[in-house]
């Protein structure tokens, strides 16, 4: 048993990589030589995890990832537990209806970052995703529980067809964002294209805002300003087309 | 033993094991959040009445709290499991949701047993709460007429100590309220103690049952009692004309005793004859307080 396991990349994929094997609770019952034999589909031929990263360590739901993956998709699909790391930025379906644990980016996501299977009612389940970058679009599609944070800008249809839990998005958020919402939570430190079917409920202090605020900036440490934390939000209720329970929440100043 | 020529007497004080809760109830401004706290904790100073004991255990600053606004830390004790939700669900319903600005949060996250104090509370939102897990912990958010109320799902239950106690036996009223009030300033703030009657102070020391009333669970303690002195057998020395009690629950015995300690020794002062302590004869509360141990 190690303290983490190591992944590093040692040859960049020529095509995309479907790694969906990777996840930090799966790996804490798997010695190095285990995880190094998971299945991989590189391009559209079978591979092992093992021809593309070295591993080091085994036996620990502490996961972390050196080098570009930004071409490697899949990562964390369905992780239930334990803590994963990367160090750059990550190709789409990162988290795919993941359960638990927590991933951390220190750079960019691809398109439907915590989000749902093909033809799946739900995406991600519990757990937190944090990507201290961009996301691409549809991120947090169909969440169902867990929180999405990302610090820097979100693509197309960002939590789109919500059913709960919580984005949050400190950058840009771009069209569609919210549509079909149920219930669950945007909360938008920038502007954000809101649908049309949303409406203007209040501009108020939420108080789990400034709770979840706290908690990533002490807990997981993202830097987040003051401002943010004790600030005034508009709440726009939605999406009515739908249940309309659920909300974004958009900052508008201290 | 004496302290500062105040005979310590060679006695102990018997407590008992109770449930305890902490709450910390935070607001806009420390104002707030202790309008709440001093409403939640209202009318608890005895279980033999109140059904349950409660006081303030500290303010804490803005760093202390989970939400970096000003707080205030309560403890709450009943005698038996099943009783402490139902105080609280009906008391943090009636006080903290009502009061402008609080938000409620537990205070013992690490104590496996836990009470569903907000998931209970959650339907006053008639089907327009929502929760939201936050850092493994769910809250809950209910919808009022000022904007929303923040409470956690579930709060912590241990066991605690309730019943620690000590008597200030002074030569006058004014002796011994001085000595109590110099007593309870000193054991406020400490932490994981609480001094649930008015001022922390009880002029009405009680004892086990009556001579006389057979439905009375607890009447006046005639040993202690000055105007008594010449027609029921006497605990009080000669040149006693006034005795206070102060009561004690915390979160632990060390904890009370840390206290008792800090209170009993600023409650050495010039009028005070002797400090005691009351006792059922070591035979009801599994906690005995021994004062001569204690500060020695």
């Amino acid at each position: 048993m190690s303290d983490a396991v190591m992944l590093s990349l040692a040859a960049r994929p020529d095509h995309v990589l479907l790694a969906d094997c990777i996840a930090a609770d799966r790996f804490a019952g798997l010695d190095a030589n285990a995880i190094a034999a998971l299945p991989v589909v590189h391009g559209r031929r079978p591979g092992t995890l093992g021809e593309f990263f070295k591993v080091r360590g085994g036996h620990s739901g502490v996961v972390r990832i050196e080098g570009d993956v930004s071409r490697v998709d899949g990562i964390g699909t369905g992780m239930a537990g334990g803590e994963l790391t990367i160090d750059g930025s990550v190709g789409r379906d990162l988290g795919l209806a993941m359960s638990g644990g927590r991933i951390d980016i220190h750079g960019n996501a691809g398109d439907n970052a915590g989000g749902a299977p093909p033809g799946a009612a739900r995406g991600m389940s519990g757990g937190e995703i944090i990507v201290r970058g961009n996301v691409g679009d549809e991120a947090g599609a169909r969440m169902r529980r867990g929180m999405l944070a990302v610090t820097g800008d979100g693509g197309r249809g960002m939590g789109i067809g919500m059913i709960a839990g919580t984005v949050v998005v400190f950058g840009k958020a771009g069209l569609g964002a919210g549509r079909f919402l149920k219930r669950g939570s945007i909360v938008a430190l920038a502007p954000i294209d809101r649908p049309a079917t949303f409406r203007y409920a209040c501009t108020y202090h939420p108080p789990h805002v400034g709770l979840l605020l706290r908690y990533l900036r002490s807990g997981v440490g993202v830097p987040v300003a003051d401002r943010y934390i004790g600030g005034r939000y508009e709440r726009y209720s939605g999406d009515l087309a739908e249940l309309g329970k659920g909300e974004i929440l958009q900052w508008v100043g201290e | 033993m004496k302290i500062n020529g105040v005979t310590i007497a060679d006695t102990f004080a018997e407590a008992f094991t109770m449930r305890v809760a902490r709450l910390v109830i935070t607001g806009r401004t420390a104002k707030w959040a202790r309008e709440a706290a001093t409403k939640l904790t209202g009318f608890a100073t005895s279980v033999i009445g109140c059904k349950c004991e409660a006081g303030i255990e500290r303010e804490l600053t803005p760093t202390e709290t989970p939400d970096g606004r000003p707080g205030i830390s309560v403890l709450f004790l009943t005698m038996d499991k099943a009783s402490l939700p139902e105080q609280l669900i009906v008391r943090v319903g009636q006080t903290v949701l009502t009061c402008p600005t609080t938000a409620c949060f537990d205070g013992l996250p690490d104590a496996p047993d836990r009470l569903a104090v907000g998931k209970a509370l959650r339907v006053f939102g008639d089907g327009f709460q929502a929760s939201k897990v936050i850092g493994g912990k769910r809250y809950w958010r209910l919808p009022v007429m000022e904007g929303e109320f923040l409470v956690e799902e579930t709060f912590g239950m241990l066991k605690g100590v309730g019943g620690g106690n000590f008597l200030i036996l002074a030569a006058d009223a004014d002796a011994a309220l001085a000595a109590a009030e110099a007593a309870v300033d000193a054991m406020t703030s400490l932490p994981g103690v609480i001094l649930p009657f008015p001022g922390g102070v009880v002029r009405s020391g009680s004892k086990v049952g009556s001579k006389r009333y057979k439905n009375m669970v607890a009447t006046t303690n005639d040993p202690f009692d000055p105007t008594l002195r010449a027609i029921t057998q006497t605990a009080l020395p000669e040149g006693v004309n006034s005795v206070l009690e102060i009561v004690l629950d915390g979160t632990d015995a060390p904890s009370i005793e840390v206290a008792m300690r800090a209170g009993i020794r600023a409650a050495c002062r010039p009028g005070v004859n002797s400090i005691t302590a009351a006792n059922f004869g070591g035979k009801l509360g599994p906690h005995h307080f021994h004062l001569r141990k204690i500060l020695a």
